[in-house]
């Protein structure tokens, strides 16, 4: 079990199954997709997301704009196709910013002293035990929304989710007979952690970031929506379903166009993710992944 | 057992108590005020320090969070400055609202979420299980605010088959639980998806153990064995997830009660946070914790009643 | 002039600012909408909508248009103000009421008019007390601005008195005896309780009673049996508080309230193709909504730079996006039909790009950056945007700053705000406009800290201006100076559309707001 990092025939390895898994396949594709156009919005999108339009505004889909435009005659399609690059930007330092204040709360709850422990799990427990949307209203009131803002909340929340984790997981392997004759040998503390204890956690966790990033994206989106999130007239798949709310009874595309590429990213990591636990950790099945 | 319920118990208080505490400081941190937001900007002073001493708003943060608890002990949740009336009154005015949204959700999705769990598990790798796993993740992954708008979007506005805001009428019945179908949609879609793969990734392993073998060897019929047995296990786990789940349906409601312009706990906590209504954020805030602490505990315990092995644990 | 009280609807009594993508939102009052179908079939009652839930019964302490709406039909008042198209007054519990001079006002009660309740009929007594204890520094009365030119009331009889002035105040019969302050209380009634009420009235007078109130759901008034008046023409009134104009629109589709104020974004589709038997009518609105810049701010010292923004912004496009071609752009702080209204602004409505540039060429300012603090409503966020890619093809580049209300209504204080796009409400008198820009009020209301002793004496000369041409005048050239001052573009006046059930026929003021006690049926 308490095997160092995986190796290079094992990444093969796990390329070969998600081939093999079709959905984990689609998944790839999805999340590809979605990367891709993130990564090479300027040359995909056909149009300028915040050029103003004004005279074309409020449309339906055509073959000039293939999802329409907004209040304001911005074309739609460009708008998802940048919102993509928002998302990402959201979900990637909020991720690992969770993922390694998780860990390394985790690890010294799980590793250190009684009390220690007891601490931080009350800390886990006080952080989740009020729902994240109001936890958010209170900090965006606070400070003013903005990208950062949303990063922090939906970092801070996040913790718990990953820290509880590790923490599990370090107690079970710091009792397993191979860690208790490495301490009887004299090794160190830090050592059994990075050495022992990193790269068992971080396989399991990994596939756990993947399947939260939806969950982000989603948050992302959720408060943006709310007008806490981002700041106009940056493109975000929330402040499209955002427009999309209050002109409803005009036209539904902005929700139509602000909401599937949600569905999208959600279903392309999930399956992803699903897919990598299987080969990662077969045991994990039919956990997580809880919104 | 009992020492286990009242250790949970004692570290749930301890919990809202300190998830409240902390939210109250960082609403008391918020620029802006109840007494500015009511009276203006250039009140007189005098005018405000009356206002300021009735919100209590002139004692040390420390002393307001003891008051507040102190208060709560005696069932007092101050008054809402704007209207003068007893937050009490006010957030228990909501709070069946919320739980009604919330119950009904959790209620359908879990039913058909067991069903079709079961289903697969016992049919297990059929093109209905399959079918079954792909719907399920894909009904996990999609956000409920972006449900409740499609919903609204098509179910409301387009096709109009169901009313698009509001609770019912106060006492019919039928148009209230009318006002619910689309909201609890929305908020129980994911967990039908999440509790489908739950229960029947629970029924494999129950199946698959000792005594489910030595039954089957015996010959009792399959059937008996995946309904009677291994259901019964099965839907353990579910209870957890509920109770863990209820904070997320909070968070699902919030945004479920401003796209349908549902009152409930949600809004409210919303309206008063950007008026500083303090009394009345605090009063939300709390009930809101407690239904999540309360159901969270309660999870704990009936999985500690059901499996002694947990009860060490926490 | 000191000013203490949160304005009528300065402050979005509904939070409505908060959640704007939510523009759904219907406050939690909404509930009370069922979709049953068994709305109005009932003629002898009238559903409307407030957009906002009631907060006090007591006229000392009503916060804005919800309130009044609900405390016009139960109390009397000496005038109420007229429906039509233009703005005036029309008698009510005065039988007759004259200016004598500028500061004294004789009036006659009418002998008909009683408190419910048993607490008598109507004298002159409550009329004293029911303006006098809103002067009363111990009642802490909200609303004292109102009657802050009021020295005391004379009862000079049972039914007859004067109201003594401390100073000529022409806002008198256009803001403050026909609107909240000058709602009559029973004395006796009052003083029974302490002095002052909260949300259940002890006494009133009027056409309608106050039957109940189920909070953030409805308000439901009742026909007065012993009122001795023109009779109300509805058993029941009940009045809903629902925050947006959307899902207001929704339950007016769902037969649930017959009268309701609509969006603007609303509009077009509800003239094509109106609900059954409905009348669509569109009203203008006496709101004002401008970019201000605030003079103090170093960033914005240079006058070249402020025009170059004045003469960027584009109004037009903000019509057609932010308003949906709804509204009219407007030259100033003052709507048409009010004294002081201006014909046309010094900078244009449309955007001049070239004398833009120009200016912002003379200015010597190159790669400036400034930002637009907003109230997060969808209306606003749009303008804004157009606002950034005005102020964009000049060369400048916009930051929008998104607040929610209680943070708003509270940035006046802030030394160093830049832009900010703003709206006021207003009342049927152009001193209500100007009183927010003087220099007292720099860094309270006047967040562009606009300062000139021009301005200040024009606001206080004409207050007591008799002469309307001379006042007209005035009020014009109060904003030339606001405008002179490169602190200003003004934007719109918004408009107020407002659909209702052929089965009625409102009685509305020249702003489209509701006079419900003089609603009658169709």
């Amino acid at each position: 079990m308490n095997k160092p990092a995986k190796n290079n025939s094992e990444i093969v390895e796990i390329f070969r199954h998600l081939i093999r898994d079709r959905l984990g396949l689609l998944g790839l594709i999805i999340v590809m997709l979605i990367i891709g156009s993130a990564l090479f919005a300027p040359l995909i999108a056909p149009y300028d997301p915040v050029a103003l339009n004004i005279p074309d505004r409020v449309q339906g889909p055509s073959f000039v704009h293939l999802l329409g435009t907004d209040q304001l005659g911005r074309d739609t399609f460009s708008r998802v196709i940048y919102g993509g690059r928002v998302a990402l930007q959201v979900a990637l330092p909020t991720i690992a910013g969770a993922l390694f204040l998780g860990l390394v709360l985790g690890m010294i709850a799980g590793y250190g002293p009684k009390w220690l422990d007891n601490l931080i799990l009350l800390f886990f427990d006080t952080v989740r035990s009020f729902p994240t949307v109001m936890f958010a209203l209170a900090v965006v009131a606070l400070v003013g929304p903005s990208l950062n803002t949303v990063i922090f909340v939906i970092m801070a929340t996040s913790i718990p989710t990953y820290g509880r984790v590790v923490r599990t997981m370090t107690l079970s392997i710091k009792t397993s007979e191979f860690i208790m004759a490495e301490r009887s040998l004299g090794a160190s503390t830090f050592r059994i952690m990075s050495v022992h204890i990193l790269p068992n956690v971080l396989g399991p966790l990994a596939v756990l970031a993947a399947m939260d990033i939806p969950t982000v994206v989603g948050l992302e989106a959720g408060l943006s929506f709310l007008g806490m999130g981002v700041k106009p007239p940056t493109p975000s798949w929330g402040s499209l379903l955002n427009d999309g709310y209050s002109l409803i009874r005009n036209t539904p595309w902005l929700i139509v166009a602000g909401g599937i590429p949600l569905i999208l990213i959600t279903l392309g990591f999930t399956f992803l993710g699903e897919a990598l636990r299987d080969v990662v950790d077969p045991k994990l099945r039919g956990r997580g992944g809880a919104k | 057992m009992l020492s286990y319920i009242l250790r949970r118990t004692g570290l749930a208080l301890v919990i809202t108590v300190l998830a409240v505490s902390l939210l109250f400081v960082i609403i008391h941190m918020i620029p802006g005020d109840p007494v500015s937001t009511m009276l203006g900007p250039k009140a007189s002073p005098e005018l405000r320090a009356a206002l300021e001493e009735r919100m209590g708003l002139n004692e040390p943060l420390l002393i307001q969070i003891g008051l507040f608890f102190a208060n709560m002990l005696r069932g007092d949740l101050g008054i809402d400055v704007f209207s003068n009336r007893q937050v009490t009154d006010i957030v228990l005015g909501q709070v069946p609202y919320t739980l009604t949204l919330i119950l009904t959700s959790i209620g359908w999705s879990a039913i058909i979420g067991i069903a079709l769990g079961c289903y697969s598990a016992a049919n297990r790798n059929s093109f209905g299980d399959r079918l079954t796993g792909v719907l399920s993740v894909s009904m996990i992954a999609v956000p409920a605010f972006v449900v409740s708008l499609y919903s609204l979007l098509f179910f409301a506005v387009t096709l109009k088959w169901f009313p698009a805001i509001g609770a019912g009428e106060p006492g019919d019945f039928g148009d209230q639980l009318w006002h619910l179908v689309l909201p609890s949609l929305a908020i129980g879609l994911s967990w039908v998806g999440y509790i489908a793969r739950l229960v029947r990734a629970s029924m494999l392993e129950i199946m698959g153990e000792g005594h489910v073998r030595t039954a089957r060897a015996f010959g009792l019929p399959e059937r008996w064995i995946t309904y009677r047995y291994a259901l019964r296990l099965a839907i353990l786990p579910t209870v957890t997830v509920i109770g863990v789940g209820m904070g997320f349906l909070l968070s699902a409601a919030v945004f479920t009660e401003i796209v349908f312009s549902r009152p409930g706990l949600g809004k409210l906590v919303i309206d008063s946070i950007t008026t500083r209504n303090y009394p009345v954020v605090m009063g939300s805030v709390l009930f809101s914790t407690l239904i999540f602490v309360a159901s969270t505990t309660l999870a704990d315990i009936i999985n500690a009643l059901l499996d002694p092995r947990l009860r060490s644990a926490r | 002039m000191k000013k203490t009280n949160i304005e009528w609807t300065k402050i979005p009594v509904g939070r409505r600012s908060f959640l704007q993508g939510a523009s759904m939102l219907g406050l939690a009052g909404a509930t009370g909408l069922g979709f049953s179908g068994n709305a109005f079939a009932d003629g002898a009652v009238l559903k409307t909508r407030a957009y906002a839930d009631m907060r006090s019964l007591d006229p000392a302490f009503s916060q804005g248009v919800p309130d009044e709406e609900i405390q016009a039909p139960i109390y009397n008042k000496l005038i109420q103000y007229k429906s039509g198209s233009e703005w005036g007054w029309q008698l009510d519990a005065a039988e007759s009421i004259e200016q004598v001079d500028g500061t004294h006002i004789n009036f006659t009660l009418k002998d008909n008019i009683g408190f419910t309740n048993g607490f008598g009929a109507m004298t002159a007594e409550d009329v004293k007390y029911s303006f006098e204890r809103i002067i009363d520094d111990k009642l802490e009365s909200s609303n004292k601005p109102d009657w802050s030119a009021l020295d005391h009331v004379e009862v000079t009889g049972e039914r007859t008195g004067t109201i003594v002035l401390k100073n000529a105040f022409q806002p008198l019969w256009s803001i403050t005896l026909p609107y909240i302050a000058g709602n009559i209380v029973s004395k006796k009634a009052f003083e029974s309780v302490g002095g002052k009420i909260d949300t259940t009235p002890v006494a009133t007078s009027g056409p309608y009673m106050h039957k109940s109130w189920v909070p953030k759901q409805k308000t439901t008034l009742v026909r007065n049996p012993d009122w001795k008046g023109d009779p109300a023409a509805f058993d029941e009134i009940q009045i809903y508080p629902i925050d947006d104009e959307k899902a207001s629109e929704i339950a007016y589709e769902a037969n649930s309230i017959d009268f309701t104020r609509v969006s603007l974004d609303s509009l077009d589709r509800l003239k094509s193709s109106p609900p059954e038997n409905t009348t669509v009518a569109e009203f203008p609105s006496l709101f004002y909504v401008w970019v201000g810049m605030n003079l103090s701010n170093p960033k914005l010292g240079n006058l070249k730079l402020r025009q170059a923004i004045q003469y960027a912004i584009d109004v037009p496009s903000i019509m057609q996006a932010s308003y949906f071609g709804g509204a009219a752009p407007s030259t100033g702080i003052i709507a048409p039909g009010l004294s002081g209204h201006r014909d046309q602004s010094l900078t244009g409505i449309a955007a001049n790009l070239e004398m833009a540039q120009k200016l912002m060429d003379e200015s010597g300012e190159s790669n400036v950056s400034l930002t637009i603090d907003i109230l997060n409503k969808s209306t606003n966020v749009t303008t804004a945007q157009i606002i950034q890619a005005n102020l964009a093809a000049i060369g400048i580049s916009l930051e929008v700053r998104l607040h929610e209300g209680a943070t708003f209504w509270n940035l006046g204080g802030n030394e160093d705000l830049e832009l900010i796009l703003n709206r006021f409400s207003m009342t049927p008198d152009p001193y209500y406009a100007t009183s927010w820009f003087i220099t007292e009020q720099a860094g309270v209301w006047n967040w562009e800290r606009f300062g000139s002793e021009e301005f200040d004496k024009i606001h206080t000369d004409a207050q007591a201006e008799s002469d309307p041409v001379k006042r007209n005048q005035m009020y014009q050239r109060a904003q030339d100076l606001m405008e002179e001052s490169g602190a200003y573009k003004f934007i719109t006046h918004e408009a107020t559309p407002n659909i209702y059930r052929n089965t009625i026929s409102p009685a509305l003021r020249p702003d489209g707001l509701p006079l419900y006690r003089y609603f009658s049926k169709a």
